[in-house]
């Protein structure tokens, strides 16, 4: 291992929290761009622990919240248990294969929205319903798609680390 | 051999994520008082350089897209006679938005709208200007087609603003023509209504054409006398026989909007801007009869 090797993945993800900010709003409606931060804590899932990822949703939700804040700890909750459920999804499937992650990307952000819009309780069912079924879909596909091409791309920098046998 | 979680997820891995759940349900169920000033703290704090940053990218794009219109208007000259019709509509938002500005005069502040990607985006979203531009809470967000919603918390360089399709949105309302007065809230209902207004709080003896054009009443002193609301679609409802409900067609979208304008400056008393919006139309309406 290189010394290099332990400053790609914080590279990437930081990559990842600026295109957020930055290039998101030039790809497409709001409802239909890559979600790069739900793209980034969703990678992060597939090398931290269950307990971790949970975390990391936490406060990625929270600071999400901040921005939204119809529907303040909405957010928290949401990515809380995508992040917890992504990890540990991980560890049952022990899925390496890149479509099966791109199917981890859609359902995140699918079940992200899902849990935000049930929580928050703003919109009413047929706005859930148009949501759900049209629009989160399209964000989940455009987000798993950008997450394929991110692991193809640094498939040598994010392939889980290997753990020594004793 | 069956798939236990524990094989999956450590008694910390579980521990942690229950106390994250707790912590966000604790989070859901904050007073208002307690939610805002968190939520503001977050803003100025971590997030305060990607807001920046998200700022700064919005100020360059529009920057960009002011230089193509400049420059997309210097080779259209050479071109005038092929793109007169795209010249034209131009030239009639250009006038539409020069209009607004003028008749405001220096009472405003224009910003960007941060959006972000939550489902619940157009009830609520973040725009480029806050305390440092001279924006105050409560302060009327407008486009030149009429009412956004309003400032409901500022911070230094962006501000959150309450769209009028949040669900505790009120404004005071008034026909343009003077005869009714009412209060406009969204519909908030199921069905193909939804993202309409209502017009609660009608006088039953009063009936409202479809097609009526609704402004701002000025009474209560957050937003200024005639900025457009919407336009009459029809009755919605009853109120217990003494009143009546009419659904409104909102002038603006809140979902469709890249830039507002924030009224700054409190306005003369018995100020009216209804002449510096563009005055909706509502050719399409059918030309029902009124609720008896």
């Amino acid at each position: 291992m290189r010394r290099t090797d332990r400053y790609r993945y914080p590279i990437i993800m930081t990559l990842l929290v600026l295109m957020q900010f930055t290039v998101r709003s030039r790809l497409g409606g709001d409802r239909v761009a890559p979600d790069f931060l739900l793209l980034a804590l969703l990678i992060y899932t597939i090398r931290a622990e269950p307990g971790r990822s949970a975390a990391a949703g936490f406060i990625v939700g929270l600071l999400r919240d901040a921005l939204t804040p119809a529907s303040f700890g909405a957010g928290a909750l949401a990515h809380t248990i995508v992040g917890f459920m992504s990890s540990w999804s991980k560890a049952v499937f022990f899925a390496e294969h890149v479509f099966v992650r791109a199917c981890v990307f859609f359902a995140g952000t699918w079940i992200r929205n899902l849990i935000l819009l049930l929580v928050s309780g703003r919109l009413q069912s047929t706005q859930v319903a148009w949501e759900l079924l049209v629009w989160s879909p399209l964000q989940g596909l455009s987000t798993a798609l950008v997450g394929v091409v991110v692991l193809w791309f640094f498939r040598g920098w994010l392939s889980p680390p290997r753990r020594r046998i004793a | 051999m069956a798939i236990g979680t524990d094989r999956y997820a450590s008694r910390a891995d579980t521990l942690l994520f229950i106390a994250c759940v707790g912590l966000s349900i604790a989070a859901l169920s904050l007073p208002d008082e307690w939610r805002d000033p968190l939520a503001q703290g977050l803003r100025q704090s971590v997030l305060a350089p990607f807001l920046f940053l998200q700022r700064q990218t919005e100020l360059l794009a529009a920057a960009r897209a002011r230089y193509d219109a400049v420059v997309a208007q210097r080779d259209s000259v050479a071109l005038a006679a092929t793109f007169l019709p795209e010249l034209r509509s131009e030239n009639a938002r250009l006038r539409s938005l020069l209009g607004l500005s003028s008749h405001l005069g220096s009472g405003y502040v224009p910003a960007e709208i941060l959006h972000q990607p939550e489902p619940t985006n157009p009830l609520s979203f973040v725009v480029s200007a806050g305390k440092r531009e001279g924006v105050r809470p409560l302060s009327a967000v407008v486009s030149p087609e009429g009412l956004v919603g309003l400032v409901a918390t500022v911070d230094e360089h962006t501000s959150v603003v309450l769209s009028w399709a949040h669900p505790e949105f009120r404004a005071s309302a008034i026909a343009s023509d003077g005869s009714v007065v009412g209060i406009a809230a969204p519909h908030g209902a199921d069905g193909p209504r939804v993202w309409l207004l209502e017009l609660q709080g009608v006088l039953y003896r009063q009936q409202v054409q479809a097609g009526t054009v609704i402004v701002t009443s000025g009474l209560g002193g957050v937003f200024p006398r005639g900025i457009p609301i919407g336009v009459v679609v029809g009755p919605a409802g009853e109120e217990k026989g003494w009143g009546r409900t009419y659904l409104v067609r909102p002038v603006v979208q809140p979902a469709a909007l890249s830039h507002v304008m924030i009224l700054t400056s409190p306005r003369a008393a018995g100020s009216d801007l209804r002449n510096a919006f563009t005055v909706p139309t509502d050719s399409a309406l059918p030309s029902e009869a009124p609720p008896r």
